[in-house]
Protein backbone atom coordinates (compact mmCIF):
# COMPACT_ATOMS: atom_id res chain seq x y z
CA UNK A 1 0.00 0.00 0.00
CA UNK A 2 1.13 3.01 -0.89
CA UNK A 3 2.17 5.70 2.28
CA UNK A 4 -0.76 8.11 2.73
CA UNK A 5 -0.30 11.11 1.14
CA UNK A 6 -0.70 14.23 3.48
CA UNK A 7 -1.68 16.55 0.67
CA UNK A 8 -3.51 16.26 -2.77
CA UNK A 9 -3.37 18.84 -5.68
CA UNK A 10 -7.64 18.14 -7.21
CA UNK A 11 -5.98 16.57 -10.31
CA UNK A 12 -3.40 14.40 -8.44
CA UNK A 13 -6.51 13.17 -5.64
CA UNK A 14 -8.74 12.60 -9.06
CA UNK A 15 -6.19 10.77 -10.54
CA UNK A 16 -5.71 8.42 -7.66
CA UNK A 17 -9.21 7.78 -6.60
CA UNK A 18 -9.65 6.64 -10.89
CA UNK A 19 -6.85 4.42 -10.34
CA UNK A 20 -8.68 3.00 -6.90
CA UNK A 21 -6.15 3.57 -4.52
CA UNK A 22 -6.88 3.39 -0.92
CA UNK A 23 -4.93 6.06 0.15
CA UNK A 24 -6.81 8.34 -2.13
CA UNK A 25 -10.08 7.24 -0.77
CA UNK A 26 -9.27 7.38 2.81
CA UNK A 27 -8.17 11.41 2.07
CA UNK A 28 -10.95 11.76 0.29
CA UNK A 29 -13.12 10.38 3.68
CA UNK A 30 -11.04 12.41 6.07
CA UNK A 31 -11.04 15.68 4.47
CA UNK A 32 -14.96 15.80 3.63
CA UNK A 33 -16.97 13.51 5.00
CA UNK A 34 -17.58 16.32 7.58
CA UNK A 35 -19.20 18.42 5.08
CA UNK A 36 -20.94 15.54 3.43
CA UNK A 37 -22.42 14.12 6.77
CA UNK A 38 -23.51 18.03 7.48
CA UNK A 39 -25.42 18.34 4.74
CA UNK A 40 -27.11 14.65 5.22
CA UNK A 41 -27.88 15.26 9.13
CA UNK A 42 -29.77 18.82 7.84
CA UNK A 43 -31.99 16.22 4.76
CA UNK A 44 -32.48 13.16 6.93
CA UNK A 45 -32.83 14.27 10.86
CA UNK A 46 -31.98 11.29 12.30
CA UNK A 47 -28.93 9.97 13.56
CA UNK A 48 -28.74 6.05 12.65
CA UNK A 49 -30.62 6.95 9.11
CA UNK A 50 -27.98 9.53 8.57
CA UNK A 51 -24.93 6.69 9.03
CA UNK A 52 -26.80 4.62 6.71
CA UNK A 53 -27.13 7.03 4.21
CA UNK A 54 -23.34 8.38 4.53
CA UNK A 55 -22.19 4.74 3.72
CA UNK A 56 -24.50 4.62 0.92
CA UNK A 57 -23.33 8.17 -0.44
CA UNK A 58 -19.74 6.81 -0.07
CA UNK A 59 -20.26 3.72 -1.57
CA UNK A 60 -21.41 5.48 -4.07
CA UNK A 61 -18.80 8.04 -4.59
CA UNK A 62 -16.12 4.78 -4.69
CA UNK A 63 -18.24 2.53 -7.30
CA UNK A 64 -19.10 5.55 -9.73
CA UNK A 65 -15.59 7.67 -9.59
CA UNK A 66 -15.03 6.13 -13.05
CA UNK A 67 -18.28 8.14 -14.54
CA UNK A 68 -16.99 11.57 -12.91
CA UNK A 69 -15.81 14.32 -15.41
CA UNK A 70 -13.14 16.98 -13.81
CA UNK A 71 -14.37 19.00 -17.23
CA UNK A 72 -18.26 19.30 -15.75
CA UNK A 73 -17.32 20.60 -12.72
CA UNK A 74 -15.56 20.40 -9.34
CA UNK A 75 -15.17 16.67 -7.49
CA UNK A 76 -17.04 18.05 -4.23
CA UNK A 77 -20.19 19.32 -5.97
CA UNK A 78 -20.45 15.97 -7.98
CA UNK A 79 -20.12 14.66 -3.91
CA UNK A 80 -22.11 16.84 -2.76
CA UNK A 81 -24.67 16.13 -5.22
CA UNK A 82 -24.51 12.33 -4.79
CA UNK A 83 -24.98 13.10 -0.68
CA UNK A 84 -28.04 15.10 -1.34
CA UNK A 85 -29.63 13.26 -3.86
CA UNK A 86 -29.24 9.63 -2.06
CA UNK A 87 -30.13 12.13 1.34
CA UNK A 88 -33.59 12.82 -0.61
CA UNK A 89 -34.36 9.86 -1.99
CA UNK A 90 -34.37 7.96 1.86
CA UNK A 91 -36.55 10.19 3.10
CA UNK A 92 -38.48 9.83 0.52
CA UNK A 93 -38.45 6.19 0.56
CA UNK A 94 -40.13 6.58 4.02
CA UNK A 95 -42.75 8.92 2.56
CA UNK A 96 -42.23 12.20 3.87
CA UNK A 97 -40.80 15.34 3.14
CA UNK A 98 -38.94 16.98 5.69
CA UNK A 99 -41.60 20.31 6.42
CA UNK A 100 -40.86 23.75 6.47
CA UNK A 101 -42.16 24.65 10.26
CA UNK A 102 -39.31 23.63 12.33
CA UNK A 103 -36.74 25.53 9.44
CA UNK A 104 -35.57 28.07 12.33
CA UNK A 105 -35.78 24.73 15.12
CA UNK A 106 -33.50 22.87 12.05
CA UNK A 107 -31.10 25.09 11.58
CA UNK A 108 -30.37 26.18 15.08
CA UNK A 109 -29.91 22.06 15.76
CA UNK A 110 -27.43 21.85 12.68
CA UNK A 111 -25.88 24.92 13.95
CA UNK A 112 -25.06 23.56 17.76
CA UNK A 113 -23.77 19.89 16.31
CA UNK A 114 -21.61 21.72 13.51
CA UNK A 115 -18.36 22.15 14.36
CA UNK A 116 -16.25 24.67 13.68
CA UNK A 117 -13.10 23.70 11.66
CA UNK A 118 -10.84 26.27 9.92
CA UNK A 119 -7.73 25.22 8.33
CA UNK A 120 -5.11 27.46 8.77
CA UNK A 121 -5.17 29.24 5.41
CA UNK A 122 -8.83 30.08 6.39
CA UNK A 123 -8.12 30.92 9.53
CA UNK A 124 -9.78 34.52 8.78
CA UNK A 125 -13.21 32.95 7.60
CA UNK A 126 -14.77 32.92 11.04
CA UNK A 127 -17.14 36.05 10.48
CA UNK A 128 -17.89 34.23 7.19
CA UNK A 129 -21.40 32.99 8.49
CA UNK A 130 -22.06 36.60 9.76
CA UNK A 131 -20.93 38.10 6.86
CA UNK A 132 -23.86 36.52 4.74
CA UNK A 133 -27.13 38.22 5.82
CA UNK A 134 -28.66 36.21 7.71
CA UNK A 135 -32.05 36.06 5.35
CA UNK A 136 -29.96 35.47 2.54
CA UNK A 137 -28.03 32.60 4.50
CA UNK A 138 -31.14 30.47 5.49
CA UNK A 139 -32.59 30.83 1.36
CA UNK A 140 -28.66 29.84 0.75
CA UNK A 141 -28.47 26.62 3.20
CA UNK A 142 -31.88 25.78 2.09
CA UNK A 143 -31.38 25.11 -1.47
CA UNK A 144 -27.63 24.51 -1.16
CA UNK A 145 -27.69 22.08 2.01
CA UNK A 146 -31.44 20.36 2.36
CA UNK A 147 -31.79 20.44 -1.37
CA UNK A 148 -35.12 22.69 -1.94
CA UNK A 149 -35.82 23.56 -4.98
CA UNK A 150 -35.98 27.65 -5.41
CA UNK A 151 -39.96 27.36 -5.56
CA UNK A 152 -40.11 25.20 -3.03
CA UNK A 153 -38.33 27.89 -0.60
CA UNK A 154 -40.37 30.90 -2.43
CA UNK A 155 -44.22 29.19 -1.25
CA UNK A 156 -43.28 27.99 2.10
CA UNK A 157 -41.77 30.87 3.43
CA UNK A 158 -44.04 33.00 1.43
CA UNK A 159 -41.36 34.77 0.04
CA UNK A 160 -41.88 35.56 -3.77
CA UNK A 161 -39.44 33.88 -6.17
CA UNK A 162 -37.84 36.67 -7.95
CA UNK A 163 -36.96 37.41 -4.42
CA UNK A 164 -35.88 34.44 -3.49
CA UNK A 165 -33.72 33.98 -6.55
CA UNK A 166 -32.40 37.37 -6.14
CA UNK A 167 -31.28 37.25 -2.79
CA UNK A 168 -29.33 33.70 -3.22
CA UNK A 169 -27.74 35.11 -6.51
CA UNK A 170 -26.35 38.05 -4.22
CA UNK A 171 -25.03 35.62 -1.60
CA UNK A 172 -23.41 33.60 -3.82
CA UNK A 173 -21.85 36.29 -5.25
CA UNK A 174 -21.01 37.55 -1.95
CA UNK A 175 -19.06 33.92 -0.85
CA UNK A 176 -17.16 34.22 -4.22
CA UNK A 177 -16.14 37.43 -3.91
CA UNK A 178 -14.99 36.64 -0.39
CA UNK A 179 -13.50 33.59 -0.95
CA UNK A 180 -11.40 34.58 -4.00
CA UNK A 181 -10.00 37.56 -1.95
CA UNK B 1 -23.69 35.67 -27.71
CA UNK B 2 -24.08 38.15 -25.00
CA UNK B 3 -21.88 35.94 -22.33
CA UNK B 4 -21.90 38.45 -19.43
CA UNK B 5 -26.03 38.63 -19.68
CA UNK B 6 -25.85 34.96 -19.65
CA UNK B 7 -23.62 34.52 -16.87
CA UNK B 8 -25.92 37.56 -15.06
CA UNK B 9 -29.13 35.59 -15.33
CA UNK B 10 -28.43 33.69 -12.39
CA UNK B 11 -28.28 30.19 -14.02
CA UNK B 12 -24.92 29.72 -12.93
CA UNK B 13 -25.49 30.17 -9.30
CA UNK B 14 -28.46 27.78 -9.42
CA UNK B 15 -26.30 24.99 -11.39
CA UNK B 16 -23.72 25.33 -8.80
CA UNK B 17 -26.35 24.77 -6.13
CA UNK B 18 -28.03 21.70 -7.57
CA UNK B 19 -31.30 23.44 -8.54
CA UNK B 20 -31.29 23.19 -11.93
CA UNK B 21 -33.19 20.62 -14.18
CA UNK B 22 -31.48 18.67 -16.58
CA UNK B 23 -31.56 20.45 -19.51
CA UNK B 24 -30.43 23.92 -18.28
CA UNK B 25 -27.31 21.47 -16.43
CA UNK B 26 -26.27 20.08 -20.01
CA UNK B 27 -26.86 23.89 -21.07
CA UNK B 28 -24.34 25.00 -18.85
CA UNK B 29 -22.13 22.50 -19.14
CA UNK B 30 -21.97 22.46 -22.94
CA UNK B 31 -21.51 26.65 -22.92
CA UNK B 32 -18.78 26.62 -19.99
CA UNK B 33 -16.66 24.32 -22.42
CA UNK B 34 -16.87 26.55 -25.25
CA UNK B 35 -16.59 29.84 -23.00
CA UNK B 36 -13.81 30.42 -21.25
CA UNK B 37 -15.55 33.36 -19.19
CA UNK B 38 -18.43 30.71 -18.25
CA UNK B 39 -16.18 28.53 -17.15
CA UNK B 40 -13.97 30.81 -14.26
CA UNK B 41 -17.37 32.40 -13.44
CA UNK B 42 -18.71 28.52 -12.83
CA UNK B 43 -15.41 27.46 -11.11
CA UNK B 44 -15.15 30.36 -8.88
CA UNK B 45 -18.92 30.16 -7.61
CA UNK B 46 -17.87 26.20 -7.32
CA UNK B 47 -14.67 26.75 -5.31
CA UNK B 48 -16.96 29.08 -3.08
CA UNK B 49 -19.67 26.79 -1.96
CA UNK B 50 -16.95 23.95 -1.43
CA UNK B 51 -15.28 26.60 0.92
CA UNK B 52 -18.63 27.29 2.72
CA UNK B 53 -19.50 23.85 2.62
CA UNK B 54 -16.43 23.23 4.03
CA UNK B 55 -16.71 25.76 7.04
CA UNK B 56 -20.31 23.84 8.13
CA UNK B 57 -18.96 20.27 9.18
CA UNK B 58 -20.75 17.59 11.35
CA UNK B 59 -17.98 14.99 11.81
CA UNK B 60 -19.64 11.75 11.50
CA UNK B 61 -19.46 9.09 14.05
CA UNK B 62 -16.00 7.50 14.42
CA UNK B 63 -16.56 4.16 13.98
CA UNK B 64 -18.42 4.62 10.88
CA UNK B 65 -15.34 4.93 8.78
CA UNK B 66 -13.88 1.26 9.36
CA UNK B 67 -17.46 0.01 8.33
CA UNK B 68 -17.65 2.27 4.99
CA UNK B 69 -13.78 1.02 4.28
CA UNK B 70 -14.47 -3.00 5.21
CA UNK B 71 -16.84 -2.51 2.07
CA UNK B 72 -14.35 -1.40 -0.35
CA UNK B 73 -11.73 -3.35 -2.12
CA UNK B 74 -8.90 -1.50 -4.07
CA UNK B 75 -6.00 -1.94 -6.28
CA UNK B 76 -6.31 -2.14 -10.15
CA UNK B 77 -8.87 -4.88 -10.45
CA UNK B 78 -12.37 -4.04 -9.74
CA UNK B 79 -14.73 -5.76 -7.46
CA UNK B 80 -17.91 -4.79 -8.52
CA UNK B 81 -20.23 -7.21 -10.55
CA UNK B 82 -22.82 -5.95 -12.19
CA UNK B 83 -26.04 -8.49 -12.35
CA UNK B 84 -28.44 -7.94 -14.86
CA UNK B 85 -31.91 -9.26 -14.03
CA UNK B 86 -32.93 -12.09 -16.19
CA UNK B 87 -35.56 -10.78 -19.30
CA UNK B 88 -38.81 -13.35 -18.58
CA UNK B 89 -40.30 -14.25 -21.41
CA UNK B 90 -44.05 -13.52 -21.45
CA UNK B 91 -45.81 -16.19 -23.26
CA UNK B 92 -48.74 -15.14 -25.28
CA UNK B 93 -51.37 -17.02 -25.67
CA UNK B 94 -52.94 -17.92 -29.28
CA UNK B 95 -56.33 -17.17 -30.14
CA UNK B 96 -58.44 -20.21 -29.57
CA UNK B 97 -60.02 -21.05 -33.11
CA UNK B 98 -63.51 -20.94 -34.08
CA UNK B 99 -65.18 -23.86 -35.84
CA UNK B 100 -68.57 -23.42 -38.06
CA UNK B 101 -70.05 -26.47 -38.87
CA UNK B 102 -71.43 -25.49 -42.25
CA UNK B 103 -75.17 -26.79 -43.09
CA UNK B 104 -76.09 -29.24 -46.29
CA UNK B 105 -73.94 -28.71 -49.50
CA UNK B 106 -77.14 -27.40 -51.71
CA UNK B 107 -77.68 -24.19 -49.55
CA UNK B 108 -73.47 -23.96 -49.76
CA UNK B 109 -73.96 -24.41 -53.45
CA UNK B 110 -76.57 -21.54 -53.72
CA UNK B 111 -74.62 -19.59 -51.15
CA UNK B 112 -71.75 -19.90 -53.43
CA UNK B 113 -72.95 -19.31 -56.73
CA UNK B 114 -74.53 -16.08 -55.18
CA UNK B 115 -71.27 -15.24 -53.73
CA UNK B 116 -69.75 -15.44 -57.25
CA UNK B 117 -72.24 -13.14 -58.87
CA UNK B 118 -71.27 -10.87 -56.76
CA UNK B 119 -67.51 -11.08 -56.72
CA UNK B 120 -68.25 -10.56 -60.28
CA UNK B 121 -69.72 -7.20 -60.58
CA UNK B 122 -67.17 -6.48 -57.85
CA UNK B 123 -64.24 -7.43 -60.15
CA UNK B 124 -65.63 -5.25 -62.84
CA UNK B 125 -65.69 -2.91 -60.78
CA UNK B 126 -62.40 -2.74 -59.01
CA UNK B 127 -60.53 -2.98 -62.42
CA UNK B 128 -60.40 1.20 -62.29
CA UNK B 129 -59.80 1.36 -59.34
CA UNK B 130 -56.40 -1.28 -59.51
CA UNK B 131 -55.65 1.25 -62.39
CA UNK B 132 -55.75 3.92 -59.94
CA UNK B 133 -54.11 2.00 -56.91
CA UNK B 134 -51.49 0.92 -59.20
CA UNK B 135 -49.85 4.70 -59.85
CA UNK B 136 -50.18 5.36 -56.07
CA UNK B 137 -47.97 2.48 -55.15
CA UNK B 138 -45.67 3.35 -58.08
CA UNK B 139 -45.77 6.93 -56.05
CA UNK B 140 -45.07 4.94 -52.74
CA UNK B 141 -42.23 2.82 -53.94
CA UNK B 142 -40.53 6.19 -55.32
CA UNK B 143 -41.27 7.53 -52.15
CA UNK B 144 -39.88 4.34 -50.05
CA UNK B 145 -36.10 4.32 -52.34
CA UNK B 146 -35.70 7.79 -51.63
CA UNK B 147 -36.36 7.43 -47.99
CA UNK B 148 -33.76 4.02 -48.33
CA UNK B 149 -31.57 5.84 -50.10
CA UNK B 150 -31.56 8.51 -47.03
CA UNK B 151 -31.09 5.91 -44.80
CA UNK B 152 -28.39 4.48 -46.48
CA UNK B 153 -26.64 7.76 -46.95
CA UNK B 154 -26.90 7.98 -42.72
CA UNK B 155 -25.90 4.91 -42.51
CA UNK B 156 -22.39 4.83 -44.43
CA UNK B 157 -21.73 8.37 -42.45
CA UNK B 158 -22.20 6.54 -39.24
CA UNK B 159 -20.10 3.87 -40.81
CA UNK B 160 -17.14 5.80 -42.30
CA UNK B 161 -14.25 6.83 -40.05
CA UNK B 162 -13.68 10.26 -42.39
CA UNK B 163 -16.87 11.81 -40.07
CA UNK B 164 -17.07 12.67 -37.12
CA UNK B 165 -20.27 12.46 -35.38
CA UNK B 166 -21.44 15.46 -33.52
CA UNK B 167 -24.78 15.11 -31.59
CA UNK B 168 -26.76 18.28 -31.15
CA UNK B 169 -29.37 18.03 -27.97
CA UNK B 170 -32.51 20.17 -27.55
CA UNK B 171 -31.91 23.32 -24.60
CA UNK B 172 -34.49 24.31 -22.22
CA UNK B 173 -36.81 25.95 -24.74
CA UNK B 174 -36.62 23.09 -26.86
CA UNK B 175 -35.83 19.61 -25.35
CA UNK B 176 -37.13 17.19 -27.81
CA UNK B 177 -35.01 18.89 -30.66
CA UNK B 178 -32.21 16.83 -31.73
CA UNK B 179 -29.89 17.51 -35.00
CA UNK B 180 -26.61 15.34 -35.88
CA UNK B 181 -24.05 16.83 -37.32
CA UNK B 182 -21.38 15.00 -39.61
CA UNK B 183 -17.88 16.61 -39.97
CA UNK B 184 -15.08 15.45 -42.14
CA UNK B 185 -12.34 16.15 -40.34
CA UNK B 186 -9.39 16.27 -43.73
CA UNK B 187 -11.86 17.80 -45.96
CA UNK B 188 -14.09 20.41 -43.01
CA UNK B 189 -17.42 19.24 -44.74
CA UNK B 190 -20.37 19.11 -42.92
CA UNK B 191 -23.56 17.17 -43.35
CA UNK B 192 -26.54 17.13 -41.01
CA UNK B 193 -29.37 15.45 -40.31
CA UNK B 194 -32.30 17.18 -38.45
CA UNK B 195 -33.82 14.83 -36.42
CA UNK B 196 -36.29 16.95 -34.53
CA UNK B 197 -36.49 20.46 -34.69
CA UNK B 198 -39.64 22.24 -34.61
CA UNK B 199 -41.24 24.06 -37.59
CA UNK B 200 -39.80 27.55 -38.25
CA UNK B 201 -42.07 30.21 -38.06
CA UNK B 202 -42.88 32.26 -41.18
CA UNK B 203 -39.92 34.22 -42.26
CA UNK B 204 -37.89 32.77 -39.92
CA UNK B 205 -34.76 30.65 -40.90
CA UNK B 206 -32.65 27.76 -38.58
CA UNK B 207 -29.26 29.20 -39.20
CA UNK B 208 -25.91 26.35 -38.01
CA UNK B 209 -22.95 27.91 -36.08
CA UNK B 210 -19.48 26.42 -35.19
CA UNK B 211 -17.66 27.37 -32.78
CA UNK B 212 -14.09 28.86 -33.19
CA UNK B 213 -11.71 29.68 -30.24
CA UNK B 214 -14.79 30.46 -28.44
CA UNK B 215 -16.24 32.60 -31.61
CA UNK B 216 -19.65 31.77 -33.62
CA UNK B 217 -18.81 31.31 -37.22
CA UNK B 218 -21.78 31.38 -39.89
CA UNK B 219 -22.18 27.99 -41.98
CA UNK B 220 -25.13 29.07 -43.35
CA UNK B 221 -28.68 28.31 -43.04
CA UNK B 222 -30.72 25.36 -42.97
CA UNK B 223 -33.00 24.73 -46.26
CA UNK B 224 -36.63 24.90 -45.13
CA UNK B 225 -37.26 21.66 -46.42
CA UNK B 226 -35.28 20.36 -44.09
CA UNK B 227 -36.87 16.60 -42.70
CA UNK B 228 -35.86 13.19 -43.79
CA UNK B 229 -32.64 14.22 -45.64
CA UNK B 230 -29.08 15.14 -45.13
CA UNK B 231 -28.46 18.77 -45.85
CA UNK B 232 -24.46 19.96 -46.88
CA UNK B 233 -23.43 22.83 -44.89
CA UNK B 234 -20.57 25.14 -45.42
CA UNK B 235 -17.28 24.23 -44.52
CA UNK B 236 -15.70 24.64 -41.27
CA UNK B 237 -12.70 25.30 -39.52
CA UNK B 238 -10.33 23.38 -37.84
CA UNK B 239 -10.32 23.56 -34.09
CA UNK B 240 -13.88 23.78 -34.07
CA UNK B 241 -15.22 22.71 -30.43
CA UNK B 242 -18.87 23.17 -30.70
CA UNK B 243 -21.95 23.36 -33.57
CA UNK B 244 -24.97 24.99 -32.55
CA UNK B 245 -28.40 26.19 -34.23
CA UNK B 246 -30.41 29.16 -33.93
CA UNK B 247 -33.49 30.23 -35.41
CA UNK B 248 -32.62 33.89 -37.41
CA UNK B 249 -34.39 35.88 -40.11
CA UNK B 250 -34.86 34.32 -43.10
CA UNK B 251 -31.59 34.46 -44.91
CA UNK B 252 -29.66 34.15 -41.99
CA UNK B 253 -28.20 36.38 -39.53
CA UNK B 254 -24.03 37.96 -39.39
CA UNK B 255 -24.70 37.01 -35.45
CA UNK B 256 -26.06 34.31 -34.23
CA UNK B 257 -29.30 35.07 -31.27
CA UNK B 258 -28.57 33.00 -28.33
CA UNK B 259 -32.26 33.59 -27.34
CA UNK B 260 -32.97 31.74 -30.26
CA UNK B 261 -30.63 28.77 -29.98
CA UNK B 262 -32.30 25.50 -30.25
CA UNK B 263 -29.41 22.66 -30.08
CA UNK B 264 -26.04 22.96 -28.99
CA UNK B 265 -23.35 20.06 -29.25
CA UNK B 266 -19.32 19.90 -28.05
CA UNK B 267 -17.48 18.13 -30.73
Amino acid sequence: MAPPKLKYTEDELVASLKRNEQAAFEYLYDHYSGALYNVICRIVRDNEKAEDVMQEAFLKIWRSISSYNPDKGRLFTWMLNIARNTSIDAVRAEGRKPDFDDIQENLDRADQHASYQPSPSTMDLKSLVEKLKPERKILVDLVYFQGYTQEEVSEQLRIPLGTVKSRIRTALQDLKNYFSV
Amino acid sequence: MNIQAYIESGILEEYVLGAVSSQEKQEVECLSKIYPEIKTELLKLEQAMEKYALEHQTPPPAHLKGKIFAQMKFGPISGQVDTDEDQGATVVPIGTGTTTTRPLWASLAVAASVLLAVLLGWAFYQMSAYRAQNESLTAEVESIRSEAEYQQTLANLYRSTDYKVVRMAGVERSPESHVVAFWNQATNEVLLDVQKLPAPPSNRQYQLWSIVNGTPVDMGVLDQEFEGRILKMKATQPGTAAFAITLEQEGGSPNPTLEQMYVIGNV
